[in-house]
Parts: C-alpha cells; sequence; structure tokens
C-alpha cells in the first residue's frame, strides 16, 4: 500500500513541477502564437536571483518568490514590447508569428543563457535549503521537494481560478477561442498580451526560483525544462491551462510508474512513446474539445 | 531561372568549391567544410519545411542516425557506401514516421518530431548498452580530411539538385498546394499523404548522408555527441534566416552564419553568444522575410532602373 | 550593389581577423580550446581553465617559461567550443596548422579528447588531458596522449580492496548510461567479482534524471551493505538527497563523479554528506605541494578547487612546464620526455606507462567535517575512515 502512496506522490511532485514550467508557456502561445522557446531561461533568472538573495542578503527564499514574480513580470513585459510586438503586430498569418517567434527565441537564449555564463561563471550553483525528511504515510520525501510541490500547486491553481473567474481572465479565455471577436467587444490586445506575456514569465521565475531550493543551478539549467514543458503542453492541449496541468500530472506519473515496473534507463524512451501515442490517438491533445 | 540553368549554375559553383583544398589552409577549409555542411542540411531541411510550412526539428535525428550507420560499419563498409547507406536508413526511418505524424501541424508537429529525435537517441543508447555492453564507438581508421569535404560537398550539392529538381516539377507544386491550403490541394487532386512523406524522406535522406560523412572526423561516436540538438536547431535557425521558401536563401544564410558565428567566436571568446543572440533578434524583428529577400529587393530594384 | 558590396566587404574582414595574429617572438604561445558554453561548461569551469589560466600567472609571475635557459613569458589562447566537436576541432586546426602555437592544452572531457587525439597525433602536439577516462582511450595507442586520471579498473579496484578489508559481504550498484558508467560499472563488477563481495542489485539510468526515489527504494528494500553510484554532478546531488529523504543508510555510500566538487558539501550540507564517500585524490593535507595549490587556488578564484580533478590538471601543467624547461620546445623531444621520465606533481610522482599514468593508485576519499578526507590507501590517507557510515543529518 505505502509502496503505491509513494509512487503516486513521487509521481505528482515530478508532475506539478512539470505543471508549473508548462503552464506559463502555455499561457504565451495559446493567446499570441508565441512559441517562446527561451522560457526554460528565464526560469534560469529566477533561480538565479533567489541564489543570489539567499547567499548574499540571507532571505528565505520562499518569502522572496513575490520579488522574483514581479520582477520577472515588468522582464516580461519589457521583453514583450521590445522583441515580440512587433512580430505579433506585423505577420500576416499565425504560422509565421510562430516561425518568428522560434527564432527571436532563439535569439533570447543567446543572449540570457550567455550573460548568465558572464556573470556567474559556469560552475554548479546551489544552497542548502529544508534538507529535512518528511514522513506522510508510512512514505518518506525530502521537505523541499514537498514544499515546491505545494508552491507549484498554489500557484498553478490561482492562475487557474483568474482565467476562470476574473475579468481579465474571461478576457483571455475569450481572446484564445476568438481574437476578432474578442475585440470586436472591446478587449485591448495592447494590455491583455503584455501582461499576459509577463505573467508566462512570472510563472517560469517563480518555476526556477522553487526548483534552486532542491536541485543545484547553472546557467544551462533551463534547457531541459523548455523541452519538457513543450511535451505537458502539447500533451494536455495547446492554449488549455487546466490541460498542462493534468499533463504534467500525467507524465510525472509515467515516469514514476515507468522507473519502477521496468527500467530507469527507459525513462525516456516511456516519456517520449506515451507522448506520440497521445498524439496518434488525439492530434490536438489530451484536454482539449 | 529554370532547372537546367539552375543546374549548370549549381555545377559551376561545385566544382569551384571543389578545388579549395589547394587553396586554402587546414584551418579555412574546416571553416569551409562546416558551412558546406550546415548549407547542404538547411537546403535539405528547407526542401519539405520551406513550401510546406511544416516546423520539423527532426534534423539532428536524421544526422545522428546517418553517424551511426557510419559507426555501424566502420571497417566492413567503404566510405562512400556507408554515406549512401546512412542516407537510406534516415530516408526509411522518416517514411516511417512521416506516414504516422505528417497529419500533425504548427507545434504539434514541431514537438514531436523533436521527441522523434529524441526516441531514437535514447533507444539507441539502450540497444547499445543491452546487446552490445557500450555506448560509444570508435572510428579508427578515417579518411583524409580533403576527402571528407570532397563527400560533405557532393552531398550537398545533391541536396541542392534535388532542391531544385522537387521545385520545378509536380511534387513541389503539390507541397506549395499543402503550404497554402492544403484541403483545396487534395480536392485539386494531389495526393497530400504520398506528397508530403515522399519529400521528408527525401529531405532526411540527405541529413542523414551528411551525418554518415561527418561521423569519421569524430573518432569516437556516442548518442550524447551526434544526437546534439545543437545541430538541428542550427539548421533550422539558418534555414529560416535565409529564407525557407528559396534555395538561395539557405545556402546564403549557411556561409554567412558560418563565417559570422567563428569570426565573433574568434574574437570575442567570451561574449561572442550574446552578440549572436543579440543580432538573431533585430534581424528577424527587421529582416522577417530573410536573407532571400535582400535578392529579392536588390533584383526588383535593378528591374526597375 | 551597395549589398555584394557589403558582404564581399565583411568576409574580407572577418577573414583577416581569422588569419594568424603574429604574437612577440619572445613569448611562448600555448593554445587550446574548451567549453565555456554548452553541456561541458560546468565540469569544465571547475575542473580545468581555471587551472589552466592561473598557471600562465603563475609562471609569467615569475619571470616565465625557461626555455634553454631564458625565461620567456607565456601567452595564452583560448577559446570557446561550445562542448561541439567540430567547432572543437576546427579550433584546433587554427591553432596548429595556422597560428602555429608552441604548445597546445587538451579539451574538455572523454568524448573531445578522443576527437582531438588523430589531429594532435599528425601535428605532433603532446595532450596532457586531465579529464579523459577510460580504457577505450589507451586502447588507441595514440603515442602523444598522455591521461592524467587514474583508469576506472584501479579506481574500483580500491574501493574493492577497501570494502573487503571491513567486511562488506553484498552491495548494490547504479550507474549512469554514459560510457563513464559503464566501464566503471564494468570494472566494479569484476573487482567485487574478485574479492567476493556480491552485487545483489544493478540498475543504470539515463544523464539527466530528476527523480530516483523509486530505484533507491527497491534497492532499500534489498539491504545491501555498500552501496555505489557510478554517477555524474547531476545525479550525484539528486541520490544523495533522495538517499537521506528515504533514510537509506548502508554501511557504505559511494558516488562518483561531482563527489569531490566543493559545492557538493555546500549544496548538501555539510552535515548531510558527513561518511559519503566517492573519487577523489587528494585534499590540501596531503602534502605542503598540495596545501600550496590549494590557497594559491583560493586566492586567485576565491572558490575551493575540487579533490579529484583539478589537482591533476595542475599536475599535468607542471609537467608540461618540467619537460620544456629541460628540453625545450621541441614537441617530439617533449614528448619522449614526458613518456620516459618520472615527475614530481602536486599529486605525488607520475609516470607513463605505455600512456597510462601507472604511478597514482586508486584512491577512496570520505567527506568528513565538511573535507574530502582520503582514507584509502594507507600511504595517501588523510584521515582513518569511518565505517560504517553515520546517520545523516
Amino acid at each position: 500500500m505505502s509502496l503505491w502512496f509513494e509512487l503516486i506522490a513521487s509521481g505528482l511532485i515530478t508532475g506539478g513541477i512539470y505543471a508549473v514550467v508548462a503552464i506559463g508557456l502555455n499561457l504565451q502561445y495559446g493567446l499570441m502564437r508565441i512559441l517562446n522557446i527561451s522560457h526554460g531561461e528565464f526560469l534560469m533568472l529566477g533561480a538565479y536571483l533567489t541564489w543570489l538573495a539567499h547567499t548574499v542578503l540571507q532571505v528565505n527564499p520562499l518569502a522572496f518568490l513575490p520579488v522574483v514574480a514581479l520582477v520577472m513580470f515588468v522582464a516580461g513585459v519589457l521583453v514583450y514590447r521590445l522583441c515580440f510586438y512587433r512580430i505579433v503586430s506585423t505577420a500576416p498569418a499565425v504560422e509565421v508569428i510562430e516561425a518568428r517567434s522560434l527564432l527571436v527565441g532563439f535569439g533570447l537564449l543567446y543572449l540570457v543563457q550567455n550573460l548568465a555564463y558572464l556573470a556567474w561563471g559556469a560552475d554548479l550553483r546551489g544552497y542548502s535549503f529544508l534538507v529535512e525528511t518528511l514522513e506522510i504515510g508510512g512514505a518518506r520525501f525530502n521537505l523541499n521537494r514537498v514544499v515546491v510541490f505545494g508552491f507549484a500547486m498554489a500557484a498553478s491553481l490561482a492562475l487557474l481560478a483568474v482565467l476562470r473567474f476574473t475579468l481579465i481572465g474571461k478576457a483571455v479565455r475569450a481572446m484564445m477561442q476568438s481574437p476578432t471577436g474578442a475585440q470586436l467587444v472591446g478587449i485591448d490586445t495592447k494590455v491583455l498580451h503584455p501582461v499576459v506575456f509577463g505573467a508566462g514569465l512570472a510563472l517560469a521565475g517563480v518555476a526556477g526560483a522553487l526548483l534552486s531550493t532542491v536541485f543545484e543551478i547553472s546557467p544551462a539549467m533551463g534547457e531541459p525544462y523548455t523541452v519538457t514543458a513543450l511535451i505537458v503542453i502539447v500533451l494536455g492541449g495547446l492554449g488549455s491551462a487546466l490541460g498542462s496541468l493534468l499533463g504534467g500530472f500525467l507524465l510525472g506519473l509515467v515516469e514514476t510508474f515507468g522507473m519502477h515496473f521496468t527500467s530507469p534507463s527507459l525513462k525516456m524512451v516511456l516519456s517520449y512513446g506515451v507522448l506520440i501515442a497521445v498524439l496518434l490517438a488525439r492530434p490536438k491533445g489530451l484536454f482539449t474539445r | 531561372m529554370n532547372s537546367r540553368h539552375a543546374l549548370l549554375a549549381l555545377l559551376a559553383g561545385g566544382l569551384a568549391l571543389a578545388a579549395l583544398p589547394w587553396l586554402l589552409s587546414d584551418f579555412l577549409l574546416a571553416l569551409a567544410l562546416s558551412c558546406v555542411m550546415y548549407a547542404g542540411l538547411a537546403v535539405s531541411w528547407s526542401m519539405f519545411c520551406g513550401p510546406t510550412n511544416y516546423l520539423s526539428l527532426a534534423t539532428a535525428a536524421f544526422f545522428g542516425l546517418g553517424t551511426y550507420v557510419t559507426a555501424w560499419g566502420a571497417g566492413a563498409l567503404p566510405y562512400g557506401l556507408s554515406v549512401l547507406a546512412g542516407g537510406l536508413v534516415a530516408a526509411g526511418f522518416a517514411a516511417l514516421i512521416g506516414a504516422a505524424v505528417l497529419h500533425l501541424r504548427g507545434a504539434y508537429f514541431a514537438v514531436i518530431t523533436f521527441g522523434m529525435g529524441e526516441l531514437v537517441r535514447h533507444g539507441i543508447t539502450y540497444y547499445e548498452k543491452a546487446f552490445e555492453g557500450t555506448v560509444g564507438r570508435i572510428i579508427a581508421e578515417a579518411p583524409e580530411s580533403t576527402t571528407v569535404y570532397w563527400m560533405v560537398l557532393l552531398v550537398s550539392m545533391g541536396a541542392v539538385a534535388a532542391a531544385v529538381l522537387v521545385r520545378d516539377h509536380r511534387l513541389g507544386l503539390a507541397l506549395r498546394g499543402i503550404g497554402s491550403d492544403e484541403e483545396r490541394a487534395q480536392t485539386l487532386g494531389v495526393n497530400a499523404r504520398r506528397s508530403k512523406i515522399a519529400a521528408f524522406a527525401l529531405s532526411a535522406f540527405f541529413a542523414g548522408a551528411l551525418g554518415a560523412a561527418m561521423a569519421v572526423r569524430w573518432t569516437y561516436i556516442d548518442p550524447l555527441t551526434v544526437f546534439n540538438p545543437f545541430i538541428g536547431f542550427q539548421t533550422v535557425l539558418i534555414a529560416m534566416v535565409g529564407g525557407a521558401q528559396t534555395i538561395l536563401g539557405p545556402i546564403a544564410s549557411a556561409v554567412v552564419f558560418g563565417l559570422l558565428t567563428e569570426f565573433l567566436r574568434l574574437q570575442f571568446p567570451y561574449l561572442f553568444l550574446v552578440i549572436l543572440g543579440f543580432l538573431l533578434i533585430l534581424l528577424v524583428l527587421y529582416l522577417p522575410g530573410g536573407i532571400a529577400s535582400l535578392f529579392e529587393r536588390w533584383r526588383w530594384r535593378r528591374g526597375n532602373v | 550593389m551597395g549589398i555584394v558590396h557589403f558582404v564581399r566587404g565583411a568576409a574580407a574582414v572577418a577573414l583577416a581577423a581569422m588569419a594568424a595574429v603574429p604574437a612577440l617572438a619572445q613569448d611562448v604561445r600555448i593554445g587550446y580550446a574548451i567549453s565555456r558554453s554548452g553541456p561541458g561548461a560546468p565540469g569544465a569551469q571547475t575542473s580545468q581553465e581555471p587551472n589552466y589560466i592561473m598557471w600562465a600567472e603563475q609562471v609569467n609571475a615569475a619571470g616565465g617559461l625557461n626555455v634553454g635557459g631564458k625565461k620567456r613569458k607565456i601567452e595564452l589562447i583560448g577559446y570557446d567550443d561550445r562542448t561541439d566537436a567540430e567547432t572543437m576541432l576546427r579550433t584546433y586546426e587554427k591553432l596548429m596548422t595556422s597560428d602555429k602555437v608552441d604548445l597546445i592544452l587538451p579539451p574538455w572531457g572523454t568524448g573531445l579528447n578522443f576527437a582531438l587525439m588523430p589531429l594532435a597525433q599528425r601535428h605532433g602536439y603532446p595532450m596532457l588531458s586531465p579529464t579523459a577516462t577510460g580504457r577505450k582511450l589507451l586502447s588507441l595507442k595514440n603515442p602523444y596522449f598522455f591521461p592524467l586520471l587514474q583508469q576506472p579498473d584501479v579506481m574500483m579496484e580500491a574501493l574493492a580492496t577497501f570494502l573487503k578489508a571491513r567486511g562488506t559481504k553484498t552491495a548494490a550498484v547504479v550507474h549512469v548510461d554514459e560510457l563513464f558508467g559503464l566501464e566503471q560499472a564494468a570494472a566494479l563488477e569484476k573487482a567485487f567479482k574478485e574479492k567476493g563481495i556480491q552485487i545483489i542489485e544493478k540498475k543504470s539510468y539515463p544523464f539527466g534524471v530528476k527523480d530516483l526515489q523509486p530505484v533507491l527504494r527497491d534497492i532499500k528494500a534489498k539491504e545491501p551493505g555498500a552501496f555505489i553510484a557510478l554517477s555524474y554532478p547531476p545525479d550525484t546531488f539528486l541520490i544523495t538527497a533522495q538517499s537521506k529523504a528515504l533514510a537509506f543508510n548502508p554501511s557504505a555510500f559511494y558516488a562518483a563523479v561531482g563527489t569531490a566538487f566543493p559545492i557538493y558539501r555546500d549544496k548538501m550540507g555539510a552535515a548531510t554528506v558527513e561518511g559519503v564517500m566517492g573519487l577523489g585524490t587528494w585534499n590540501p593535507k596531503s602534502g605542503p605541494a598540495a596545501k600550496a595549490y590549494f590557497d594559491a587556488h583560493v586566492a586567485r578564484w576565491k572558490k575551493e578547487p575540487d579533490r579529484w580533478a583539478s589537482a591533476h590538471c595542475w599536475a599535468g601543467l607542471q609537467i608540461l612546464q618540467q619537460a620544456v624547461e629541460k628540453v625545450g620546445l621541441d614537441r617530439k623531444k617533449i614528448r619522449d620526455y614526458i613518456a620516459s621520465t618520472e615527475f614530481d606533481t602536486v599529486i605525488g610522482k607520475i609516470r607513463f606507462k605505455n600512456g597510462e599514468n601507472v604511478s597514482t593508485p586508486g584512491v577512496v576519499s570520505q567527506w568528513q567535517n565538511g573535507e574530502f578526507e582520503v582514507v584509502w590507501p594507507p600511504e595517501r590517507a588523510t584521515a582513518s575512515s569511518q565505517f560504517p557510515k553515520p546517520g545523516w543529518n
């Protein structure tokens, strides 16, 4: 019994982290068709900011989360204005936005990642935080992992609530369903786009801040998370925040159970196998209508 | 320019490039090799992705498969044959996955092709470990670097020739039809599925052959090195910056990119990737049509004078 | 037409810039490519490039390299290879054939060293490689290649002897699916078999894994006497944290690459890593030379060197310096001298036999009170071992 509990809990913890990274990326894609391949670099920035705050100023990483969110939000609005606004407003078709935003994303990836190399060097960095053990129902976990899971869930659910219940959330959803219809009823893309892009980066930054409490950090740490996030949003369906959450959980569970019942070496083969199987059966992802 | 003129120009260009080993130092020849390789990769990528508007991230998979064919055949197959076999294996693999995933579009297709690449990488790692007890392979007998250069040049020229022929014949027309409106193309009698699979496999052939041709330079082949996503991304980048709808654009882009990156890398050993990222963003924002649009503009202006 | 002119002009400037930069004739020019970006960067920037730079600075501060009785300054020429084999090769082709540097220093990691070996032999440049290990490298029998790290079988033999002497009967092994993990695992199996230690569980995992708790849980249930992880840095950290969470505390807990990094102690906490064993060769207590090197590194870089490859890298630079000061800059003579001489280095005597460093023995190290103490073999030990491992803190 406790074996199952532990496997499920492990899977959900991993999946919850995947989900919070993916949701931010998915918002940007769903609303603006921006395929921001540099998402993981902003996650890395969040991690470094938190590491600096903790090691230099002795700030508690969790108390620092709002600061990271705010800084990354502002950064997001700026990045949108400087890099993506022109693309979104001048491109003749959505495929063109996808393609050009991908290229700009590569540019940002090089730029941000290598600025981090210049600023902090390539060495692994990290700090020790909440390394105690937590025992729940006979299963044992690193406390910091559980805390990360809790905060990741809180951030994801808060975002889902905003999308569901607030005016701006309704505007975003309306815009995803029908961009022209939404503009006809008076929704202003000039405000909405930068705000949503900033929110996406804020989520990435928060994810990075949380991950820095568990894992060691380096300037290239973001790349694998970008890849995982892309898989998760495709699994869950492009433009569906709830889909990303569930897709993240699914991927986490597949990895954990796969590792237990087959071999850890097959982990990646299983993840990609599931992705391919899902897309063959449901070409638009699991959780889209 | 019709096919015959284009092919003649290609032949002339190829012959000129074939003389480079006598003109350049080892280092500049290595730089030329890199440019020619990326030109071949970018043209083969654009051959399929340009007209159809698909975004394939499978180049690294095809390239890596090709290198492994060389590694598996090392000692048994002569160099030329391994290059051919590398291309064929990649093309066969592309046809197989193409049949399964070419109905997807946009980001779905991009992610799944990237996933296929990773799947191949991990599959090969697992196979080598389980059945051969190793992950890396040594290629001890390597041909001269000039031989490698000529081989890569030959394959890249083949890619360009194929791109020209595809563009000017039925298949190219079908692909462009699919790119602008797949359903309409189908009602007009295009077998969309067959055309897409054929073009995807053809484009993979050249990526695989280039991988097989390059493998001998690296002595040691392991999945992490040869399925380097960097090679795949670089190819997409070059092709798109050049203008994937054209053939000349990706070629020019490969040369500009190759020389510029190397120049920056040697001049600014710490800052070059920052500069490169910055330039890339500027380029997309202010030259959205890619390098090819410069030719267009130039031709247009000349026509007007 | 303007554009064509522009492109042509830019190309001319670029080619001119890429041509050799003539240096002052009296400088000794030493070139290398190293991973400043890409997957190899963390390792290269921890164990390798800082040593290259510090060495050149120290030699220059002392007046320069003594070549044939004349002191000549070192001019270090380093480029980023992005951890990409083709870029790395092209850079060395430039260094060896266009710039015609006097000497080279090797790139980072086993794969890139493999790729460079044929070129180094063709142009006759000795490679004293601090971060390449594996019998496969030696199987190429390249006369210019001198790897400084211990070979996997030497390391694993030492571990097996150490554990056997402490009555270990069973062990569980996990390893990363890379050449390093596989070679170490094969060597470990052989060594354990000879010593009669039974391997009751063996699992492998891919590089970049983010959760190994399910695997560790299964292993814990089998209660092995020793746990050996033939891991790379990210997984070394992961396995430590998750074993602690599971309260999986075998008598011997060993993880391979990364345990010797100071960041391992700082990230996991000095109390947590107490009693963890791993791959290491030295620490500041190993001797006066080691202490001097350690202090210089901390003073120059504001960070401690790692307790394994860093000192091997430094030893390689010392060997190169001694060889040049003995035979000058004739690279063939340098090669022959390296191949036939026993050197005094920061990690003790080093002598190469058929390209293998046969002097540095297999070493077992263990974290104790914030230092990675050498606990085996006895003649190199800086502290006695804690066995069995204390509980996790």
